[in-house]
């Protein structure tokens, strides 16, 4: 099977730097406890100028370097971060298995859709580069050898044909190995992968055992390992602890943009776009605050989640520092990404979420919405309230006419005879009827208003299954100084109601 | 498309597959050289309103107020822009400050009701702020701002200060879209473009610019109701159909108040109640009576 490996160099400290921008260029090491002692796990370019190696204690590392920052390594944090890095690859591989703590293979079974193994591969690194990764990546058919060379080889991008295996290991030295095993080979005074190829089969097996002929069999090219693809969560969760309970905001945003550039790189791999998304609190003590978003238009854009993110929680009060931030997408739908015609600013749609997260966070989520048409008799029942999503404009050709028929024409005549405006709730008239029940004239506001035409009734009744039946004739009434109104006589009290304008 | 596959039974019939990829090509040249359509003006699909504004129709990048009384047509006019924005597939938002909208009739009007964000702000002091809001984010093609009250409430309508009439112009120029205000004579913005609407008779309404920049001051246009409402039928006096009174006989009898009641607290056709009723107590009966004394 084919799989391309992608390796990158000092994977935590490419994703501390990603998280913490200020630390570029400084030194600084990912320390973890071993036995008691602190050791640094992995060391930044600076610190390793400066002496500190891996494995090196703390305190020694300190002392080569006295301005050296430390941190916590947390393994499950960078298989996390690996993962996510896996899935937005997703667009370009069926499935990645991961190699933590720096790397991870790739399904390269569907090269061909992308032109190639070696697009597969560059493709790989430029989406990476995207990210903030720099990377190697080298396109093989055992486990192995993708690994070894992309960990040791010298190019950045490398595709071995099938069955070349042993011949692109040859030159690599012992060290890629990564076990004991070289130690046993380099004491027979073996310098490279292709001296120990060439070794006989069984005299390995006889000294070595198992281990030696399966480390033989590598180095000949022969890996049987398999690909165990890893298996995507359901749920789009992003969570960050932070170092220390943020009291500010500034902290906070960095958290933010990890997460949100996780959640954006996570989508975009499985081609979906956010609708919905919660960001949880965890504050410290005690205490949780949740602030919910949701898109007008759905998107997987890292840097507009990130805005509105901003938007949403910069004013935010809580009465406790925050220790983690969550986010997590609760509806996702399929994205169609976003055809651009010449001259379209891409802006566009972030401008339209930025003022509606602004809106919302002032007025309230109920405050905005979209309306809705009911299939329900009772006037003021036949709309509702839906969720703010606006169809996406149809651009190129179909902009142009040529598809004028698709256009869904709306309902003629359906609602023509309708007020523009109805009360919310009808306004009881306090009016002047005639002995025959005709009605003469209203007084709203202090003032009396004339009838001068009044057209109808329209009898409208139903609902008798509820507990509010209703049965009303509906007027169009012209009232003098004010306008044509839509006035009722409820068919229970036998009194005049208004309940809209013709405005 | 279709046009590809007429030319492609054309091509059929003389044979020649050359002259298609020709004629394609010379539909494509004609596309690209067709200018783009930028949207410059919101009509109104209403040739007499429209020749009133010196731009043809509501012009973008500006604030256009419409004053007039509560039902004098402004609401429809405000429509029928949002409806031109609509059939350019742009969005547009609606400030609803008194709750009156009613979705059914814009959508008769021609609104996709998808395309129209409502926003019903709980503080009226709001409605300007979010106003500014939607129309300076360049999101939207036309926002109209209702700064009418209700009906039935009560107090005076809040008049719009000068600082915020020039904030709401400036978020409209710096935006691109038309903003609307919708207002009531009482109560009217300044400082902007404005067109009066007045309720005449049942016959028709009226339309006059009361103040602009770009001239035409004083010019009116009076048109029948049967434009905003084909269907409202309030020309001479109207007509009413001859139905009983309410009173009478119009009301079935299940939503009258309970039928039971009528009838003496017994049961239908005044039977005694059944199980589900408690018995009237014999004692009362006796004592009005007189027996037990």
């Amino acid at each position: 099977m084919r799989r391309a490996y992608l390796h990158f160099t000092r994977f935590p400290v490419q994703r501390k730097v990603l998280e913490l921008p200020e630390l570029a260029g400084r030194p600084f090491a990912l320390v973890e406890e071993v036995r008691g002692q602190r050791r640094v796990a992995f060391a930044s370019t600076t610190a390793l100028k400066a002496g500190v190696r891996p494995g090196m204690t703390l305190t020694a590392a300190t002392a080569l370097e006295p301005v050296l920052r430390h941190f916590p390594y947390r393994p499950e944090d960078e298989a996390r971060a690996l993962t996510v890095l896996g899935e937005a690859l997703m667009a370009l591989a069926p499935g990645f298995q991961l190699s933590p703590p720096e790397g991870l293979w790739l399904d390269a079974g569907a090269a061909h859709l992308v032109g190639g193994e070696e697009p597969l591969a560059v493709l790989a690194l430029e989406r990476c580069a995207e990210l903030g990764y720099r990377g190697h990546a080298v396109v093989a058919s055992e486990a192995f050898t993708s690994r070894a060379l992309a960990r040791h080889g010298a190019r950045r991008v490398e595709v071995v044909p099938e069955g070349g295996g042993a011949r692109a290991l040859a030159p690599l030295p012992l060290a890629a190995l990564e076990g004991g095993e070289g130690a046993a080979f380099s004491s027979l005074g073996l310098t490279t992968l292709g001296e120990v190829a060439v070794l006989p089969a069984g005299a390995v097996a006889a000294r070595g055992g198992v281990a030696g002929a399966r480390v033989h069999a590598r180095c000949r090219g022969e890996d049987d390992t398999p690909f165990v693809a890893a298996v995507l969560d359901e749920v789009l969760e992003e969570r960050v602890v932070l170092d220390f309970p943020a009291e500010s905001f500034e902290p906070l945003r960095f958290a933010l943009k990890t997460l949100t550039d996780r959640l954006g790189a996570r989508l975009s791999g499985r081609r979906r776009a956010a609708v919905r998304l919660t960001f949880s609190m965890k504050l410290d003590p005690r205490g949780q605050a949740r602030v919910p978003l949701t898109l007008a238009r759905p998107t997987a854009q890292a840097k507009l989640l990130l805005d509105l993110a901003r938007h949403r929680l910069e004013e935010l009060k809580l009465e406790n520092p925050v220790a983690e931030v969550s986010a997590r997408v609760d509806e996702h739908s399929e994205d169609r990404g976003q055809q651009l015609a010449l001259g379209d600013a891409p802006e566009g749609d972030a401008a339209l979420e930025v003022v509606l997260s602004r809106l919302v966070t002032t007025l309230g989520e109920h405050s905005l919405f979209a309306a809705g048409l009911e299939a329900v008799h009772r006037p003021e029942a036949a709309h509702g309230a839906r969720g703010f999503h606006p169809p996406e404009r149809r651009r190129g050709l179909a902009a142009e006419g040529l598809e004028a028929g698709a256009r869904a024409d709306v309902a003629a005549g359906v609602g023509r005879e309708r007020p523009s405006r109805l009360l919310a709730a009808p306004a009881c008239l306090d009016a002047e009827v005639a002995e025959s029940g005709r009605l003469l004239a209203a007084r709203l506001g202090g003032k009396r208003h004339r009838v001068t035409a009044l057209a109808g009734p329209e009898r409208l009744g139903g609902e008798w299954w509820a507990d509010v039946p209703y049965q009303r004739d509906y007027y169009r009434v012209h009232f003098e100084g004010l306008g044509p109104a839509w006035v009722f006589r409820d068919g229970r009290d036998g009194r005049f109601y208004l309940q809209g304008l013709f405005d | 498309m279709r046009a590809a596959v007429e030319q492609r039974g054309e091509a059929g019939a003389t044979g020649s597959s050359g002259s298609v990829v020709e004629q394609l090509r010379e539909k494509i040249r004609q596309l690209q050289a067709a200018p783009r359509r930028y949207l410059a003006v919101l009509r109104t699909g209403m040739e007499a309103v429209d020749a009133l504004l010196p731009a043809g129709g509501f012009p973008l990048g500006q604030a256009v107020e419409l004053c007039g009384e509560a039902a004098s047509g402004r609401t429809s006019l405000a429509l029928r822009a949002v409806a031109a924005a609509h059939h350019e597939e742009r969005l547009c938002a609606w400030v609803d400050g008194p709750r009156e909208l009613y979705p059914p009739a814009a959508a008769a009007l021609g609104v996709d009701l998808e395309r129209l964000l409502i926003v019903r702000p709980q503080a009226p002091e709001q409605r300007v702020w979010a106003a500014v809001q939607l129309a300076r984010s360049g999101a939207f093609a036309c926002v109209v701002l209702d700064l009418t009250r209700g009906v039935g409430s009560a107090g005076r309508t809040p008049r719009v200060s000068l600082a915020e009439a020039r904030k709401l112009a400036d978020a409209a120029e710096r935006g691109g879209g038309l903003l609307l205000l919708l207002t009531s004579p009482e109560a009217p913005a300044d400082g902007m473009t404005r067109l009066r609407t007045e309720a005449r008779d049942g016959k028709g309404w009226s339309v006059e610019v009361v103040r602009s920049r770009q001239g035409g001051t004083g010019t009116r246009a009076e048109l029948p109701w049967s434009v905003l409402y084909p269907e409202l039928g309030l020309e001479d006096g109207g007509r009413v159909l001859d139905v009983a009174e309410a009173g009478a006989d119009a009301t079935p009898d299940f939503l009258r108040d309970q039928a039971g009641a009528l009838r003496n607290g017994c049961g239908i056709l005044g039977q005694r109640p059944g199980r589900d009723a408690p018995m009237p107590s014999l004692r009362e009966g006796l004592d009005a009576a007189g027996v037990a004394g």
